[in-house]
């Protein structure tokens, strides 16, 4: 089982090969619906001139409903939530984005190389943000309630949604292991 | 807005308007920051972003969570309206739910 282990200010997490598979797949595939490019920009997403030159006329919120939990309404009044998308979505967005994938470049090198391990250096509120996004995706693709744990460990084992709950709930377990060292 | 005119006699139409016009102007300008509650994120995580995002101590940040938990919200922050987006961005980067609205309680 992975833990987070901190000396002084550094952290750093070790992980079974299975759940660092487990982990980069959930990053992969949330990167993916928060539509990543699949090019590296040279120019930095928070260059005002970048901002200026990208900034679109209008967002429309997503009807994905793990987006709209991760890119939520700014206000309860559509007219004021839409600027308020127009002018913040992009930057909370990119910052998801920054996260996951400082999480998955960590991850890849034990990936890659086929092998359990230590990573190194963890920035811990990185990990933090990262492994909350994980948890929302899944979460509201699971319909979590606050009275779910039962019902997922009633299902028969064979259910994928059984699996899928268990990587939820593992989630919550090394955050709140990470938590707990602050 | 013109001078208050006291000592002018009871009842001074001018200045209760002016008066009235001032107060609404500033309730104008007061908002407020909303965290809702989800079942999703844990409790120790949202202490940790309040904490992080508005430097309360630890036990002001578990009273606020605890709020969001058993009232399902809590009002984190009163100001500005540009603050209060400030806010309001920095907490869904870190995936707490939370909205703008104006301050309706005065």
């Amino acid at each position: 089982m992975s833990n987070f282990e901190r000396k002084g200010d550094v952290y750093s997490l070790e992980v079974t090969l299975d759940e660092a598979r487990i982990l980069i797949n959930v990053v992969e595939q949330l990167l993916e619906l928060l539509g990543e490019g699949d090019f590296f920009h040279h120019y930095d997403a928070s260059d005002p001139f970048a901002q200026l030159m990208s900034l679109p006329n209008e967002v429309v919120a997503p009807d994905d409903p793990v987006l709209m939990r991760l890119l939520p309404n700014g206000y309860a009044e559509s007219e004021d939530a839409g600027d308020f998308r127009r002018y913040t979505e992009g930057s909370i967005r990119s910052s998801k984005q920054r996260a996951l994938r400082e999480v998955r470049t960590q991850l890849a090198i034990l990936v890659d190389n086929g092998s359990a391990g230590t990573v190194e250096a963890v920035d811990a509120d990185t990990w933090l943000l990262a492994i909350n996004d994980l948890r929302l995706a899944l979460g509201v693709r699971l319909d979590i309630k606050s009275e779910s744990f039962d019902f997922f460990e009633s299902l028969p084992d064979e259910d994928p949604q059984k699996s899928l709950f268990a990587v939820y709930y593992w989630l919550g377990w090394l955050q709140g292991n990470l938590l707990d060292l602050l | 807005m013109s001078q208050a005119n006291i000592g002018s006699g009871f009842g001074d139409v001018t200045t209760l308007t002016d008066w009235d016009a001032e107060l609404s102007e500033l309730l104008e300008k007061l908002w407020i920051c909303i965290v809702w509650n989800d079942p999703i994120n844990l409790m120790s995580y949202v202490t940790f972003v309040l904490q992080k995002i508005f430097g309360f101590s630890k036990e002001k940040a578990h009273e606020l969570m605890m709020q969001v938990h058993n009232e399902g919200r809590a009002v984190v922050a009163t100001g500005g309206r540009e603050e209060m987006e400030r806010n309001v961005q920095k907490l869904h980067e870190y995936g707490l739910w939370a909205t703008v609205a104006r301050d309706d309680k005065i």
